[in-house]
């Protein structure tokens, strides 16, 4: 017997099923399709239930009723099978299926475009590769956490990870893409305060647990994640002077206003909760910008430089 | 198309996206379905009249199994109720769709002005592009705050900038650009025939043939300060589908620093020739540096980086010249 037909037939069988049914008892309805000697059988059926569930079929395992002692039972729920239907249109389809070109993906959109009713032949015949090799404008990191919280966000549920060696519990609103890193931000209630996340310096995995009760932000265009605004330290108004060739760079790569001034040189005013990463901003503009105050931004800066002054004449 | 043979699994994959499919439908084109679902048509008749023709559950008499029906290249299913449903999109596939999606959408004015509400409610439908009323749909099946969870900016070049190079990829056309060079710390008006305009790790980069280097290059959108387009036509087909990796000029100077655990995030933020792990969790890199692009790394990483081979070209001093001619100035104001 064909492979694929056991597979079609034991998801028939689980779905059909109104309670768990035993390893034996699936043996005993599906006598043709495995062998009859038992380890023989269990091997299969192991192998079997792991390729179902690895594209997606949700089988459950629990005791079968009435065994004692407890043998384990498997079914498949529908209503855990089939999900809502988003009935997407021929034209909502295509769109969505021209946007995973265009924009892909770290391993992929999986099945999904499947579980939609494929969409190739709606993109037209005249592209002989069914449109799905479309230039790509773009590929971004996907990873499990990344999936994790963004279902979490979603769903409003309480996210818990591990982050820069702490265990946190944190509501999550939104994962923003900027500048190549996915970021996470919510509310961090070991805190008891708003924090932004880098999503790949979670360590390990994410687990999703009850519902989140704040209210996430209202959703607007999202600056760049900058640096500067990512830490734990009380946030100080940093302001900068940038010279007039790199001042309107200047106000791009840090999404400030700027005050022009007369000799088209900028001051910036900067919200800074990460004093190193300021400094580190500030350098990249070389001898073309200043930092004006705080007294004390200014004089890391200085000492930072004179310890490189210092420290370059010895090596 | 795939050639290689599908594995069972894989087979099975398709049919149960094809079974709903056929049968919400009513009957279905064999052609339409190979190409759709990516199923070889061999494959597919075999598995239609092979396979699924005896599915079904105990006892498999006939009235407990599917019917699978083809007359003129036209296929029937009945009796597939376990199978009449597609199976439900997972957490994660629909949050890579949703991505995919809110990315996309963040290139179009469209997609600028309006953020996708999908609320409890019905998606609105007023008048909004097919890609938002997707993203509003697919935000119902991952959860009420799904159009709000996710932003993408692919990069912060101006828009005009970008529509500019787009349009001059698409029309052919030269164009002249005034370009600030991060690597040399120098505007330059370069003509440029552009290729191709893509996205890398959150950057906008226009790839094409540069007149002035007489050779292929990348240059940051963002840095960009003028584009004009020219009238002089491309003749050459620079068209290209994988967007090249954005690097310094691979001819530059090579230097090898050796970056301690906290200055680890360099290594993976620029591209590097080498690459070895130290055990203290230190990394030492091999990198194409000009001189003032790496005047500013290591001011910037200060004790975290420590150059352990220069390139003769670049002076010993640089690092400490540089803070210097930086120092000069705060000291006019001490």
């Amino acid at each position: 017997m064909d492979k694929l037909e056991r597979l079609l037939n034991l998801t028939a069988e689980l779905l059909h099923a109104s309670r768990p049914l035993t390893a034996e008892e699936i043996r005993r309805r599906m006598a043709s399709a495995y062998p009859a000697e038992q380890a023989s059988f269990r091997r299969s059926f192991e192998r079997d239930k792991a390729d179902l569930r690895s594209i997606g079929i949700p089988i459950r395992s629990s005791p079968a009723p009435g065994t004692d002692p407890p043998v384990e039972g498997y079914r498949i729920r529908r209503g855990e099978y089939a999900g809502r239907d988003p009935a997407l249109t021929p034209d909502e389809l295509a769109a969505l299926h021209l946007a995973a070109n265009l924009v892909r993906l770290e391993g992929g959109v999986g099945s999904a475009f499947t579980k939609l009713g494929g969409p190739l032949a709606a993109l037209g015949d005249d592209e002989p590769d069914g449109g799905g090799d479309a230039a790509a404008v773009g590929v971004l990191p996907f990873d499990e956490p990344l999936a994790v919280l963004v279902e979490g966000a979603a769903r409003r549920r309480v996210a818990a990870f591990v982050y820069n060696g702490e265990a946190r519990t944190v509501e999550p609103w939104r994962l923003s893409f900027s500048r190549g890193h996915w970021y996470l931000s919510g509310w961090d209630r070991g805190r008891a305060a708003e924090r932004v996340f880098r999503v790949d310096r979670i360590t390990g995995s994410v687990t999703l647990d009850g519902p989140a009760g704040r209210a996430p932000p209202p959703a607007g265009d999202i600056g760049p994640m900058l640096g500067w605004e990512l830490g734990d330290a009380e946030p100080v108004e940093a302001r900068v002077s940038v010279d007039a060739d790199l001042a309107a760079w200047a106000c791009h790569v840090t999404g400030a206003d700027g005050e022009p001034q007369p000799d088209g040189s900028v001051v910036l005013t900067l919200k800074v909760r990460n004093p190193d990463a300021f400094r580190s901003l500030v350098l990249s503009f070389l001898d073309r910008a200043e930092v004006l105050g705080p007294e004390e931004l200014r004089l890391d800066v200085i000492d930072w430089l004179e310890a490189l002054t210092e420290g370059g004449r010895t090596r | 198309m795939t050639s290689a043979r599908l594995t069972a699994a894989e087979r099975m994959a398709r049919l149960l996206g094809v079974i709903p499919w056929v049968v919400a439908r009513d009957g279905a084109l064999i052609d339409e379905m190979t190409a759709r679902f990516d199923y070889p048509r061999d494959q597919l008749l075999a598995d239609l009249t092979e396979v699924l023709f005896f599915v079904g559950v105990h006892p498999y008499t006939p009235d407990t199994l599917i019917e699978v029906d083809i007359a003129d290249e036209v296929v029937h299913i009945r009796y597939a109720d376990w199978f009449s449903q597609p199976l439900k999109l997972s957490a994660e596939e629909a949050a890579r769709l949703l991505i995919a999606g809110r990315s996309v959408l963040a290139l179009t004015p469209e997609g600028e002005s309006g953020s996708v509400e999908a609320g409890a409610g019905e998606p609105a439908d007023d008048g909004a592009g097919p890609l938002l009323r997707a993203l509003a749909k697919l935000g119902l099946v991952l959860g009420d705050e799904a159009g709000a969870s996710v932003e993408v900016s692919l990069g912060y070049a101006p828009r005009a900038t970008l529509e500019t190079l787009r349009q001059a990829v698409e029309d052919r056309r030269r164009v002249e650009i005034d370009y600030y060079s991060y690597h040399r710390d120098r505007l330059t008006t370069r003509a440029v025939d552009p290729a191709l305009v893509f996205s890398d790790r959150g950057h906008w980069y226009l790839s094409g043939w540069c007149h002035r280097a007489g050779a292929e290059r990348v240059f940051r959108a963002d840095r960009i300060r003028s584009v004009t387009p020219t009238e002089t036509h491309i003749e050459a087909d620079l068209s290209r589908r994988d967007a090249p990796t954005p690097a310094p000029d691979s001819d530059g100077p090579v230097v090898t620093i050796r970056l301690t655990e906290t200055a680890a995030w360099a290594a993976e933020q620029y591209p590097v020739l080498d690459r070895r792990d130290l055990d203290d969790g230190a990394v030492e890199v091999r990198m194409v540096a000009s001189e003032t692009w790496l005047a500013r790394l290591l001011l910037r990483l200060g004790p975290e980086a420590e150059v352990v081979e220069w390139d003769p070209v670049i002076p010993p001093d640089l690092v400490a010249s540089t803070a210097a001619k930086i120092f000069q100035r705060y000291r006019s104001r001490l």
